[in-house]
């Protein structure tokens, strides 16, 4: 017996393993499951489609350019960059009630926050409040890393290129013209974890100190320390606005949250009406061909308005359906060939 | 002098006994300078030494065109200010994949180490001033005269000087060399036996001061060409006086000799033919496809630079953001430096993890191939085994297979079956050999078994003296033949030249005719007991021009006879006129050969002492001429004596093919395979195994070289073959005329080959069109030249097949060699690439794991190429929206991780258990091997499609999200991680479709995909994780907020959908399209839709 053990001692395992006798389940499509499959799953989409292309269209959306292109636009005045502490206001009213909460978002076209040196002219080290990076920035923060020998805090191009323009809503109340202001909230814009985690101030009191010895940026006309004057804790690096625009986006045409209607009188949204817009036009785009614009929108399950998503799946769910229909034809024929 | 012997090509001087002269001489070489001229006796079949490993290994590993792009890639990664991705990307990989290919080589180098040591060590006596000393070959130098015992190797090519024997007689046995395994004599020249044959030999050896002019080494195993200088005599030497490294020495006590050619230069080590590195036919094609994609990417990148550099001075027309950042304000230097940022970012899409994949891959299908039962052989407890990890896939799709006969084919071991005395037919060769029943042979002292022959009357006959023809005939076995007699331990065992000899002597034994000893010039037999002694007048050889041999012996009792053995054609027609049962001799032949039995006939004349002695003196004038007719004149002379022949009877032999070998063969033929045969042994062995493997059937034309030289001379090879077929077989239509020729071929005449190249293509396409190719006599250099002539003229994969020393050239120049691990010596298993016990093994190897391998690693270069240049090619897209500023649409970490966690698994399982048939059906159905002959699967034409639909999909992949979060509040990390997911619910999707057997691993690798990716992309997006390294992981929180988004979920479900609706829709209409096959009955049931 030990002999036998012995003279077979190569022999290989016999497991299914290593025998590739494993067990397997070999999937035998047939016409039978497949143009079912390919109907149902055209239907599906469809369906989708459908549904998101209603509750699209539920979304109210009011978009208003403020560039100032054109001569009779309210905010040409504003658009010649000589203009300082320009304020514009545009005018429009509201025929119906637009649905609360309503959300404000600021909007740029032609602006490449996705090109690539922009996109990482930051220090991530030095934004999340380490001190010693306020002294030496990194070089990834180039061209804006020091100005006047001076190192910049916050530093580097995005930072640099903060938007600065600044809105105010009034609504216009009874004849005489009184104007009431719209309350804007603009706790909550940021990311939750931009603003606890991602970005923090150096633990230094007053903040102001730890910004000694160095500059601020070149475009900015504050000082990250006194970014927001009514809110000691909106200030530095945790400004929301601030992280709203550090936080870059993905296409050259994008708009970004700056406040939301939820307070007061408006928590039910904007009732119809007249209402102006105040606007402290310092953000020049003009000089790259961009455009402004501000966006009042309210949101649903999905977000904003996107229409695209829904036609998208439209168009695929037909495609599906088409498809299944050209298969069955296909399998008719040769099911059924025209026998001679 | 020296122009003298530069004229005659006798220019490698040998001067004996001088070591010093020699030393000064020998080949050294440091890097690669090389000087000298006598290499030494020490085998280096190593690469490395512990000093050149590492920058060895490395460069040849740089030289993998792969590993160098991903060594530039790193090194430009490195740059801060290109660098797209960050460096440690790519270095992750590229370390592992270096260091697991360096390890492999060393452990395979190590292994090369100790075997070259033990070689190198073995011992050898060596005279040394005036005394033997135990050396080992490493210390042989040329010059040295060397002492061989008796069953010694023989450590280089010597000149035998005397030996223990008489007349310096020295027998060797040469199978290391040409796989034969009978005993050949080697004889010192005259001069040095006489000297040097005295006692104490030392110091004669020692005062020993010839020197020997000869050529220069070379690779020719059976000419020699010099002369031997001594005490003021010339003596001409050749191929009799020398030992060739690697003979082994038997029969003789001891044997000295002088080295001429040592290590490297000895004939043996020059037929080795070079370690070639080998690579598959896929892997040719993946190799091109992906300089293919390395260009294209290179063009995009330049292109995409070109916008870069025009976008540039775009914005630098303007004020705003971006135009400060354009670098220097110079756009052609911004556009520069994008060309190499997006070089880097698109390199992705010739993934680093392709060829260490790919290696894994091998392995594991290696691993299957040892670990198959069916490809066990119990009996020697050996399973197959693939010495070659990276050949598998060209197991699939062999177009050629050559293959050895002695010992691959055949068992190399064969019976006497049947005989046919005097009209007489005894044995039964329609019982197997097992079971035929065994005779009492218990009266003959000398049996010992082994005859699978039940003839109890031939037994009574001989007995009983009634039968003078069977008597006869007995005595020519036991006389006829060059076969030499050894006592082992006892027992009587013969050494023959070919084992039908063996056979034939063997059975004339066991009926009582015992060959007892050969001396120069007397044979003793002992017939029934009765010793007598035979004088042995002459001898004519068997060559395989005259197909017989003849004895001239004087009979005890003093009559002359003449015994002859040969081919039944040759002895027929030499018969007297009116022979006694010719007739019925005659359909005894044509039984023996419808059983694939060898037939020799045997005939006898008793020749008159007048003629004898007339004949004789003839003969010695005609033998002492030097000229040219003196061939011819010899041939006559012997025609004259075999003549007035009587026909004595018929032997018939079985060569006991190995199990299963026509089965296989006809199984390989039908998977459309060509099978030829090379061998050593003789034509008409040849021919007659090729008929007992139904290589060739009975009808089958063989095309002779006569003929075939016709063909191939005349100006069109192919209308003068299919005339010369028309014609003799009647056969109209030309399918049936090629199916049914075969060529037979011989070593001599394949030399034409060489002096007439342009003849090799023609004889190809002939070849191609013939059921199979017989090559005999050939040598094992010229076994290498057939494959190499195949390899030239087809694109198929040839695979050699062989078991002896004699079949590592060529198993080391086709595509792929097989060793047999038989019974003749290692080496063929040592240089093959895979080793098998059993020759039937190979349609198993060849149409279930070749097939199979094929089939997966095919699939899996297609996806792989798919999922990578899919994912990288999104940048291209992406860039026309980011100012072409090499901007990565995707984490770091996801670029680094998706081709090495979220999409590799399935594709393993996929690569690894893959059937699209069962083995059952794969060795069922062999049409189903042509797949692999014809490259379906891995054609560039596949993969350039697979690289379409990856276009397809990165355009999808980039543009449906594009138009989802064109101008709306989500910002770029967001959409990172959209298209991200899309891209890996696409890949794997796509190995969904693409995988038919699903086995657990499969359906577990595929969840596990899944959930790598997102733990993978929750750790990467941690807080923890981020706090460490801010500027490493700054997509912290990004899939907290996209996974809960449905938009984003909607959003990845479209593009996966849309990207995978060709190849959905592909794969729909190919299954509704094989159900109309199915319904007309094509192909075989179940199995026609899997190759479109």
């Amino acid at each position: 017996m030990v002999k036998d053990e012995k003279e077979s001692a190569n022999r290989p395992d016999n497991t299914a393993f290593t025998q590739q006798r494993l067990p397997a389940w070999q999937p035998m499509l047939s016409a039978g499951i497949i143009i079912p499959g390919f109907v149902l799953i055209g239907l599906a989409f469809i369906g989708i489609g459908v549904v998101l292309f209603i509750s699209s269209r539920s979304i109210q959306v009011l978009e208003m350019d403020y560039t100032g292109v054109e001569q009779k636009s309210a905010c040409f005045k504003c658009s010649d960059p000589t203009v300082k502490d320009c304020i514009c206001s545009l005018e429009f009213s509201i025929d119906s009630l637009f649905k609360g909460p309503v959300f404000m978002y600021y909007g740029l076209s032609n602006y490449f926050q996705n090109y690539r040196r922009y996109g990482v002219s930051k220090d991530y080290n030095q934004l999340y409040g380490d001190l010693t990076y306020f002294k030496t920035p990194s070089d990834t923060c180039a061209p804006y890393v020091y100005d006047k020998n001076k190192p910049i805090v916050p530093c580097g191009s995005i930072a640099n290129s903060m938007f600065n323009d600044t809105f105010r809503l009034y609504q216009s109340v009874g004849t005489n013209g009184t104007k009431k202001q719209v309350p804007f909230d603009g706790k909550g814009i940021a990311w939750w974890t931009d603003y606890n985690i991602k970005y923090r101030n150096p633990s230094v009191v007053p903040l102001m100190d730890a910004f000694n010895g160095t500059t601020k940026p070149i475009f900015w006309s504050k000082t990250a320390y006194e970014l927001d004057p009514t809110d000691p804790n909106n200030n530095g690096f945790i400004n929301e606005d601030f992280l709203v625009w550090m936080r870059r986006a993905a296409l050259p045409d994008f708009r970004k949250l700056y406040r939301r209607i939820t307070a007061g009188d408006y928590a039910e949204g904007l009732p119809a009406g007249n209402y102006s817009l105040e606007i402290s036009y310092n953000y020049p785009v003009l000089s790259f061909g961009g455009r402004k614009k501000v966006v009042f929108s309210n949101v649903s399950w999905m977000g904003g308005r996107n229409e695209f998503l829904g036609i998208a799946y439209l168009v695929i769910g037909a495609l599906c359906v088409f498809m299944s229909i050209v298969m069955l034809i296909v399998y008719a024929k040769f099911k059924f060939p025209d026998d001679e | 002098m020296d122009k003298e012997r530069a004229d005659s090509g006798l220019t490698w001087e040998v001067k004996a006994n001088s070591r010093h002269y020699h030393r000064l001489k020998q080949k050294k070489s440091v890097l690669c300078f090389h000087w000298g001229r006598y290499a030494d006796n020490v085998v280096r079949s190593y690469k490395y030494s512990p000093l050149t490993f590492l920058p060895l290994s490395l460069f040849e590993q740089f030289q993998r065109a792969a590993n160098l792009y991903f060594l530039l890639m790193l090194i430009l990664q490195c740059v801060p200010v290109i660098s797209s991705i960050p460096w440690y990307v790519t270095i992750i990989p590229l370390l592992v994949v270096l260091s697991v290919r360096g390890i492999k080589d060393l452990v395979s180098d190590l292994a090369r180490r100790c075997s070259d040591s033990v070689i190198n060590s073995r011992p050898c006596d060596v005279l040394i001033s005036q005394s033997f000393i135990t050396a080992q070959w490493k210390d042989v130098c040329v010059g040295d005269v060397v002492r061989i015992l008796k069953d010694q190797v023989i450590p280089a090519d010597l000149l035998l000087l005397c030996s223990s024997e008489p007349h310096s007689l020295c027998y060797v046995e040469t199978a290391d060399i040409d796989g034969e395994t009978n005993l050949k004599y080697r004889q010192a020249p005259n001069a040095t036996h006489s000297k040097l044959t005295s006692h104490p030999s030392e110091e004669a050896l020692g005062a020993f001061d010839g020197v020997v002019l000869c050529e220069e080494p070379n690779n020719r195993l059976y000419t020699f060409r010099g002369q031997l200088q001594w005490r003021g005599e010339c003596l001409l030497l050749d191929n009799e006086h020398i030992l060739l490294r690697g003979t082994v020495l038997r029969n003789t006590k001891f044997a000295y000799g002088l080295a001429i050619y040592t290590g490297a230069d000895t004939k043996i080590l020059r037929n080795c033919g070079k370690l070639r590195v080998k690579t598959t036919q896929t892997e040719k094609v993946l190799n091109r496809v992906v300089i293919g994609i390395i260009l294209s990417v290179l063009l995009a990148a330049l292109l995409l630079a070109i916008g870069c550099g025009v976008f540039s001075s775009w914005v630098m027309s303007q004020t705003g953001t971006v135009s400060g950042l354009v670098i220097d304000g110079n756009p052609a230097y911004t556009g520069f430096l994008a060309y190499w940022s997006y070089i880097i970012l698109l390199s992705p899409a010739m993934p680093i993890a392709l060829y260490i994949t790919f290696e894994l891959i091998h392995t594991v299908h290696s691993l299957f191939i040892g670990w198959d039962l069916e490809m066990y052989w119990q009996q020697a407890d050996k399973p197959a085994q693939s010495r070659n990890t990276s050949l598998n896939e060209d197991l699939g799709q062999v177009g050629y297979l050559l293959s050895d006969k002695t010992g691959t084919l055949t068992q190399n071991h064969l019976l006497f079956r049947q005989c046919c005395i005097a009209g007489e037919i005894y044995g039964d060769a329609s019982v197997s050999a097992e079971d035929t029943e065994s005779m009492d042979l218990s009266w003959n002292p000398f049996s010992c078994g082994g005859l699978f022959m039940s003839a109890p009357g031939l037994v009574e006959r001989l007995r009983g003296q009634q039968c003078p023809l069977s008597r006869q005939f007995l005595t020519a076995l036991a006389v006829c033949h060059t076969v030499m007699t050894e006592w082992k331990e006892g027992t009587l065992v013969y050494q023959a030249a070919s084992p039908d000899e063996e056979a034939l002597v063997g059975a004339a034994r066991e009926l009582g005719w015992v060959f007892l000893s050969r001396t120069r010039d007397f044979l003793v037999v002992s017939e029934l007991g009765v010793r007598k002694q035979y004088q042995l007048l002459a001898l004519v050889d068997f060559t395989s021009k005259r197909r017989r041999m003849s004895v001239l012996v004087r009979e005890p009792e003093g009559g002359i006879k003449l015994y002859c053995k040969g081919a039944d054609i040759v002895i027929l027609e030499r018969l007297q006129q009116d022979c006694l049962y010719q007739e019925r001799t005659e359909q005894a032949l044509q039984l023996f050969a419808e059983a694939c039995l060898r037939t020799l006939c045997i005939a006898v004349r008793s020749v008159p002492e007048a003629l004898w002695e007339q004949w004789s003196k003839t003969l010695i004038q005609s033998a002492a001429m030097a000229t040219c007719d003196r061939d011819a004149l010899l041939e006559k002379l012997y025609d004259q004596m075999e003549r007035d022949l009587q026909l004595l009877g018929v032997t018939a032999i079985e060569d006991r093919l190995q199990e299963g070998v026509p089965e296989t063969i006809s199984l390989l033929q039908d998977a459309g395979i060509k099978v030829w045969v090379l061998t050593g042994d003789k034509k008409e062995t040849a021919v007659n195994i090729g008929y007992s493997c139904k290589l060739l059937d009975p009808d089958t034309r063989l095309l002779e070289w006569h003929e075939l030289r016709e063909i191939l001379q005349s100006p069109d090879p192919q209308v003068s073959f299919f005339k010369a077929r028309q014609t003799e077989l009647w056969a109209v239509e030309k399918a049936m005329a090629r199916a049914k020729t075969s060529v037979v071929l011989t070593g001599p005449e394949l030399i034409e080959f060489h002096q007439r190249p342009e003849w090799g293509a023609a004889f190809m396409s002939l070849a191609e069109h013939c059921q199979s190719v017989v090559c005999c006599r050939v040598t094992p250099a010229q076994k290498a030249d057939i494959v190499k002539l195949v390899r030239k003229h087809t694109v198929s994969v040839t695979m050699s097949i062989g078991d002896g020393a004699n079949d590592v050239n060529m198993i080391k120049t086709a595509h792929v060699g097989v060793g047999i691990a038989g019974v003749e010596g290692g080496q063929a298993v040592q240089n093959a690439d895979f080793s098998l016990s059993q020759f039937r093994f190979l349609q198993r190897l060849l149409l279930v794991h070749g097939r199979w391998s094929y089939l997966r690693i095919s699939s899996f270069l297609r996806y792989f190429l798919f999922k990578t240049c899919s994912f990288a090619l999104v940048h291209i897209w992406f860039g026309f929206f980011n100012g072409f500023s090499a901007q990565s649409l995707y984490e770091t970490w996801f670029i680094g991780l998706y081709t090495v966690l979220y999409t590799a698994s399935p594709i393993l399982c996929m690569a690894f258990f893959e059937q699209d048939a069962s083995a059952e059906n794969s060795l069922k159905y062999p049409e189903l091997y042509k797949i692999g002959q014809r490259q379906e699967l891995s054609s560039i034409l596949k993969l350039s499609l697979s690289l379409l639909s990856a276009v397809y999909t990165s355009l999808v992949l980039f543009f449906i999200p594009f138009g989802v979060f064109y101008n709306t509040a989500f910002d770029y990390q967001t959409v990172a991680v959209t298209v991200s997911m899309a891209a890996t619910f696409t890949a794997t999707t796509e190995i969904v479709l693409l995988t038919k057997f699903w086995t657990k691993f499969n359906i577990a690798a595929v969840c596990v995909s899944f959930l790598f990716f997102f733990i993978c992309t929750r750790i990467t997006h941690n807080s923890r994780i981020f706090q460490r390294s801010p500027s490493d992981y700054y997509f912290i929180g990004v899939s907290d907020m996209a996974f809960i988004d449905p938009v984003v979920w909607l959003t990845a479900l479209l593009t996966t959908w849309t990207a995978v609706l060709p190849s959905m829709t592909a794969h729909a209409l190919n299954v509704i399209l094989t159900a109309r096959d199915k319904h007309k009955g094509r192909g075989p049931e179940g199995l026609s839709h899997l190759y479109p």
